[in-house]
């Protein structure tokens, strides 16, 4: 009788690891579904940041809104420094 | 009694051992004769072989910031045979793609077909909301998509990506191999539900390297804006510019316009996605005068200061040439002839070096042959050899008329002048990550004796001859007009088309930078002078700007 018992138990072991097995399976497939969007959301993200942050638009911008005017060369100072 | 009960049995036996007999059959049937096919059937049913996109590069400009990025989308398809309600699935790909119904419901009724596209590379989010819905007969997949976060900038160097992520234009192309990495593959098992109960990874995707441009996108959109502006101000058909350190041949803007938003390419018309400055010859004009100088100075056959009547008009073989504006005879130096861009001068001086020797520093100065920038689909350019010159050819090829050079082949050429006679190959990437820097291709042109030289003779030609409007307070400029009238198809020249052009260096006593600037068919002016050296001029000030380049201190600043 007794090895029928352990027979069972050693039977139901192996159902319950599979079905844990089953399990992570479908959470890593989740996992990696989830890692995906992620990564195209960055990939979104960084193209939005790269677009706002572009120097050229800023000034088109500031031109626009405030009245920003690139400094001529006459206009700007350079200084020699010496060590 | 027991005699028909023990028949009863038998006969029940023997049913029952045909039964089971033909059960082993059957097992024996299905589990060795077909059980391969069946296996097969099977796994087809539940296992499928998924590529997995590898990233593509991104492509960055000298200063850090993307130009060319890759995005991740979902490609959304149909099997339209287990499309149960075609009408309801086109108006939920309507509601989640904002596609159109109508012209979607014909694809997705048509049962005739097992596969069909819905929508390629879509937006990530929208494909999810329709995934959701669980419609018969859809599928989705992850796709790399292409994005360029500058829009126009720089959209005729930078080309574009095909649906199915493979480079098709531009630099995406020439370094397609880089960019692209190799895509990984997955084993996924699901479910009879479709849930995804095993996953072996086969073979693991390699992203694409990044490229690191030469390009600055500061100097580029500056170079585009000024270019838009000067093709609206001359009604011209195009124009197009080139900014480079001499010294290294780096491209820093290489600008055509009128242009297109890299990111809607599919819709831009062909013309505008070509990049005219690599790809496009046209007759140099005046500008070429430098190079026949160049020879004359180099054969010994004149110094700067030799001098020389001209006289207003010259009889070449069949030919009559004249200079531009009508005038008497003058006595002209050789520094004069280029600062007053003298046609009768810089023929006088071909005809001292001769067809042979002047058709070897064309060669020398490379306009026979692609430059090698890292570009696809470089033109050579056309040059006769000197053996199939016409009598009157040494009367057009030194003053820039009968032959064709591109942009990038010209812009190389002064940038050697100002290199103090050392040519450096353009080129547009600075390096691919992972890799060394490629090392310079250089090689001497002239002495550096004969480059100075010349670029005293360029100064005077802004100090006092045509190309005064594109000097700059602070700076002195070295720089050449030319004004070409443009070929037609009959080999004549096509009377009121002409191509304006302007190349020069700052600042002229360390130049570091060469800008050229060509505008196609100008109309109200014609004159390199008027047309292009003003946009020389505002290309050139704003970059000396940016990059922090001191004065030199131009006469009387």
């Amino acid at each position: 009788m007794l090895w029928i018992g352990a027979v069972a138990a050693l039977l139901a072991g192996v159902v319950a690891t599979n079905v844990a097995v089953l399990r992570l399976n479908m959470k890593l497939d989740r996992l990696g579904q989830e890692r995906a969007d992620l990564k195209a959301q960055t990939a979104t993200l960084s193209s939005q940041l790269s677009s706002a942050a572009s120097a050229p638009r800023i000034q088109r911008m500031a031109a626009k809104r405030l009245g920003w005017v690139q400094a001529t060369s006459d206009q700007t100072t350079y200084f020699r420094l010496r060590p | 009694m027991n005699r028909l009960v023990n028949r009863r049995i038998r006969l029940f036996l023997a049913a029952l051992t045909l039964a089971f007999g033909g059960l082993v059959l059957r097992a024996v049937w299905l589990q060795g004769v077909r059980a391969e096919s069946l296996s097969r059937l099977g796994q087809t049913q539940h296992r499928e072989v998924v590529a997995v996109p590898a990233d593509r590069g991104t492509i960055y400009d000298r200063t850090g910031v993307e130009l060319g990025l890759g995005e991740q989308a979902t490609t959304v398809y149909a099997n339209p045979m287990q499309i149960v309600n075609p009408r309801r699935a086109a108006i939920a790909v309507q509601r989640t793609l904002g596609l159109d119904a109508n012209r979607l419901y014909g694809t997705l009724a048509d049962h005739s077909r097992g596969f069909v596209y819905v929508d390629r590379q879509a937006d990530p989010a929208q494909a999810a909301a329709l995934q959701k819905l669980k419609l018969p007969g859809f599928g989705f997949y992850p796709e790399a998509r292409r994005s360029y976060p500058q829009g126009s900038v720089a959209s005729q160097v930078l080309g574009y990506v095909g649906t199915d992520g493979n480079g098709l234009s531009g630099l995406e192309l020439q370094y397609d191999h880089e960019l692209a990495g190799r895509p990984g593959q997955e084993s996924v098992v699901k479910d009879p539900a479709g849930r995804v109960i095993d996953i072996q990874r086969q073979r693991a995707e390699m992203p694409g390297k990044d490229v690191f441009l030469t390009i600055d996108h500061s100097v580029q959109a500056n170079a585009e804006e000024v270019l838009r502006a000067t093709v609206h101000k001359w009604s011209a058909k195009s124009a197009s510019a080139i900014v480079l350190d001499p010294r290294t041949g780096a491209i820093l803007a290489m600008a055509v316009q009128p242009g297109y938003d890299a990111n809607r390419y599919p819709s831009a018309p062909r013309d505008l996605q070509r990049n005219r400055t690599v790809t496009d010859t046209y007759e140099p004009g005046s500008t070429f005068k430098l190079i026949t100088v160049a020879g004359a100075l180099s054969e010994r056959l004149v110094a700067p200061s030799t001098r020389f009547t001209l006289p207003y008009q010259l009889q070449v073989a069949d030919r009559v040439i004249h200079d531009a504006e009508k005038r008497g005879a003058v006595n002209y130096s050789v520094s004069q002839i280029l600062a007053h861009s003298s046609n009768i001068g810089a023929i006088t001086l071909a005809q001292m070096l001769g067809r042979k020797r002047l058709s070897d520093w064309i060669k020398r100065f490379g306009f026979d042959s692609t430059t090698g920038v890292d570009f696809p689909g470089e033109s050579p350019g056309i040059v006769l050899p000197p053996d199939k010159w016409s009598g009157s050819t040494i009367g057009n090829v030194p003053i820039g008329q009968g032959i064709a050079v591109t942009p990038v082949q010209m812009a190389a050429a002064y940038a050697a002048i100002a290199n103090h006679g050392i040519w450096s190959r353009p080129h547009l990437v600075d390096h691919v990550a992972g890799g060394a820097r490629p090392s310079l291709h250089r090689h001497r042109l002239v002495s550096r004796h004969i480059a100075d030289q010349l670029m005293l003779m360029l100064k005077d030609v802004v100090a006092e001859g045509t190309g005064q409007y594109a000097a700059i307070p602070g700076y002195q400029v070295a720089g050449k007009t030319g004004t070409a009238q443009k070929p037609d198809s009959h080999g004549g020249y096509a009377t009121g088309r002409y191509v304006a052009s302007f190349v020069g260096a700052v600042p002229a006593s360390r130049p570091r930078l060469v800008v050229l600037v060509t505008v196609d068919e100008p109309r109200g002016a014609i004159w390199g002078g008027v047309v292009a050296a003003p946009a020389f001029q505002q290309i050139a000030r704003f970059d000396l700007q940016y990059l922090e380049v001191p004065p030199d201190g131009a006469p009387g600043y």
